[in-house]
């Protein structure tokens, strides 16, 4: 049922709009109604509302799910000199909220699909991360489940440390005993690789298993992939994506992780993010003037990166592959918190623009094919802990 | 340096509550873009007296560059990072106190910045209204320290008791004088002036008295010929606003000129002729006559005829996190740097400039940081 006549009235329009925004986002209940007229003001279309054109549902659907739509968003427009939302994400949310209002699209329709981030104050599309297969992978069920502490979260514009940490207690402190039993089992040396999104809680957890590995009496120590990348120029030059195994010095990745693991200190090469040039030329060998990184041999080593353990020849040597997770909205508003309002790193378009735009491509790319490969993955939004049938059956012989 | 850090987080806890929210790192994430390139020990401290005294001289805010722009973005204004880096460095080494500090400034988390803390009550202030408060209520605005941002529910929230004692206040003196009477509200920005005149208006509209609203910008001249200068004497149609006062004071129905906003020029010329093709704004008479808009009731032959002159006030922080939330979350107004040198320039000179004036001239000052209503020792008196 197609409801024009609210939708030609702005303020009727903004009036409806606002009570069901609410339901998806209860974050907005805390915005007296003028408030979110003033939000509104950035999306009122000059021709009203009317002039909004609704595609079928099946039709976003299909786009929503398709790669192409995440890489046709450009993310450094410019008008005027500054940053501009991308004509996509600002067209799909208009047409969300013209649909909501006019009833094309149901409340639940768009909940499955979208969230609305009321700080962004626009729709972003949900990603699945848990996909049948990464299910079925994990025998279907998690290992451990615990109160879902951050559903307080849908309160906020914004999650800082503290709250985030909070929320996670239970969820973590099972993770890190699970990460030390298999520990116990697999044998020292080890390599433990923890991949996850941008703040997904990655660089605190890894302090927080360093803390509980060193009171226990375990000497730590990490490797950087990065370290390991060819120079930028080179990689430009062939069109090489800085994910795959064409950008490493591989053969020297391989041979650094198999002395590790043998309880061998190694020298790895030394990238500079600076002048994004590697210490060693493309034929492995060190450059004159160069230096290297020594690692001490230890009992764990983590594997620091995004993609730790995506390239299918090192994975193997991975002794704990591990995914943590953290759901779109909640990382949104960590990411609000720490990289706009504290560290004031980017513009608020450009954010905007990048946020909706990377997270379905690295979930396709990078976190659904280690979910397919690790032994462990955290999710802290659901507050469960999946396990492999192999993992789980050491896990509870521990 | 994580030295320096931890040392600064935990001189500065006490002059910010809000700052126990964040964890360590969180601050040093922010404190990161402050850092100087050579170092904290590179920063040159300037004597505490120095610096107080430049923060009271217009010189220093009038030189405040709100949008330099490097690399394309607006970047924070020197003179506010020079200063935000001694104060620093100055609280590690101890040679300024933090009882110095918190005296003298205001730590906003959002901008993670020293601010100047603005005084409108000098002791010409005071005096004007006796030496003491009509009425103090509970400052619940207390409540809001350890926010980032307020919203507008629990700003008013935090106002009810003074609110309410304000709106009984002008409703009995409207009740004493008679109708018609003019009523002028002035404040700072984001002091809450909107929401407090709707409340008049409302409670006005209550009692069956009738209510008009006069702009004032609508007898500004057009902006050709106004340059930058504030609004006065010699930027508005000044002998027509005098004339409407009366005649709206009498009781009787005015015709005013019309400003128009897009092509910022008014319906009347400087001899305050009807321009051809333009049209004036019919005023009706009412009992309460609302005149809206930053103006200069300081200036006495406008003084005279305005019954109730009221200054609505609001501390600097507050302020300072209602317009981060309403115009920076919300409204996504300004580029947050241009946002902050702003504000940081304006606050010293608007008060300078005209809430000094105001306030020493004013009938009735409602502070809802304070929670203190204050009145004239004549109003006082009526009010008996």
């Amino acid at each position: 049922m197609t409801d024009t006549a609210f939708i030609s009235d702005d303020t009727k329009f903004v009036k409806l709009l606002y009570q069901k925004l609410e339901r998806l986002c209860p974050a907005l209940g805390e915005l007296e109604p003028y408030e979110f007229g003033y939000c509104m003001e950035n999306w009122n279309p000059p021709q009203g509302w009317n002039s909004v054109q609704l595609e079928n549902k099946a039709e976003i659907e299909k786009k929503i799910n398709d790669f192409a739509f995440y890489k046709s968003i450009q993310i450094n427009n410019k008008v005027n000199g500054n940053f501009v939302l991308d004509e996509k994400i600002a067209h799909l949310t208009r047409m969300l909220f013209a649909g909501l209002v006019s009833s094309d699209y149901e409340l639940d329709w768009v909940d499955k699909h979208f969230y609305f981030d009321p700080r962004g104050f626009f729709f972003l599309t949900r990603t699945t991360y848990f996909t049948q297969r990464v299910i079925d992978r994990f025998g279907g069920n998690p290992y451990a489940s615990f109160e879902k502490k951050q559903r307080e979260f849908e309160k906020l514009n914004g999650v800082g440390y503290k709250a985030f940490m909070a929320a996670n207690r239970e969820v973590d402190e099972c993770f890190i005993q699970c990460v030390q039993k298999l520990i116990k089992i697999k044998k020292t040396p080890i390599l433990l690789g923890i991949a996850g999104q941008t703040a997904a809680g990655k660089t605190e957890i890894v302090e927080r298993l360093t803390k509980a590995f060193k009171e226990a009496g375990q000497k730590v120590t990490s490797i950087e992939m990065d370290n390991f990348l060819t120079d930028r120029d080179y990689r430009e030059a062939h069109g090489i994506d800085s994910e795959g195994k064409q950008a490493l010095h591989f053969d020297l990745l391989t041979r650094a992780l198999a002395d590790i693991t043998a309880g061998k200190k190694i020298r790895i090469p030394r990238y500079d993010f600076v002048s994004a040039t590697s210490s060693h030329d493309i034929d492995g060998k060190l450059k004159s003037g160069s230096e290297m990184v020594e690692v001490e041999p230890a009992d764990i080593i983590f594997m620091e990166g995004n993609f730790p353990f995506l390239l299918d020849e090192i994975k193997d040597l991975i002794g704990i592959k591990v995914v943590y997770l953290t759901d779109d909205p909640v990382r949104l508003k960590r990411k609000w918190k720490r990289d706009m309002d504290y560290r004031k790193k980017y513009s608020l378009n450009y954010f905007r623009n990048r946020y909706f735009k990377d997270q379905f491509i690295m979930a396709q790319i990078a976190y659904i094919p280690q979910l397919e490969t690790c032994d462990l993955a955290v999710d802290t939004t659901e507050a469960a802990i999946w396990a492999t049938p192999d993992t789980s059956a050491m896990l509870r012989r521990a | 340096m994580d030295n320096f850090d931890s040392r600064l987080f935990d001189f500065m806890k006490p002059l910010n509550q809000g700052l126990e929210d964040l964890e360590l790192y969180e601050f040093s994430y922010a404190l990161k873009n402050l850092q100087p390139a050579e170092g904290w020990d590179s920063v040159q401290l300037d004597a505490p007296t120095q610096i107080e005294e430049q923060l009271s001289s217009r010189e220093f805010y009038e030189r405040i560059q709100t949008k330099k722009k490097v690399n394309d973005r607006v970047t924070l204004d020197d003179t506010i990072l020079r200063l935000n880096r001694m104060l620093f460095t100055g609280l590690v080494s101890g040679r300024y106190s933090v009882d110095w500090v918190d005296e003298h400034f205001y730590f906003d988390i959002r901008a993670f910045l020293f601010f100047h803390r603005t005084r409108y009550f000098t002791p010409e202030v005071i005096s004007h209204f006796g030496s003491a408060a009509y009425q103090q209520f509970k400052a619940d605005q207390q409540k809001l320290e350890r926010k980032q941002e307020i919203g507008f529910r629990d700003f008013r929230n935090a106002n009810i008791a003074v609110d309410e004692a304000f709106i009984q206040t002008v409703v009995k003196l409207v009740e004493a004088r008679g109708t018609p009477v003019l009523l002028t509200l002035a404040g700072p920005t984001a002091a809450g002036k909107t929401e407090i005149m709707a409340r008049l208006f409302n409670t006005f509209a209550a009692l069956g008295k009738k209510i008009t609203t006069l702009e004032m910008d609508n007898f500004l001249i057009d902006r050709d010929l106004r340059g930058e200068q504030p609004i006065g004497k010699a930027t508005s149609h000044f002998d027509l606003f005098k004339e409407s006062l009366q005649e709206l004071r009498q009781g009787n129905k005015v015709f005013i000129p019309r400003y128009d906003f897009i092509n910022a020029t008014s319906s009347h010329d400087l001899n305050h002729q009807l321009k051809d093709g333009c049209t004036s704004i019919e005023v009706e008479p009412a009992d309460v006559i609302f005149i809206e808009g930053n103006f200069p009731f300081q200036i006495p032959e406008i003084a005279n005829l305005i019954g109730i002159k009221v200054v609505y006030l609001t501390d600097d922080p507050i302020r300072l996190k209602r317009k981060w939330f309403r115009d920076i979350d919300l409204r996504k107004k300004y580029d947050p740097m241009f946002f902050v040198n702003r504000y940081f320039k304006t606050q010293f000179l608007r008060a300078d400039d005209c809430y000094a004036l105001q306030m020493a001239c004013c009938d009735i000052l409602v502070d809802t940081t304070g929670a203190a209503l204050w009145v004239t020792p004549q109003i006082a008196g009526e009010l008996k």
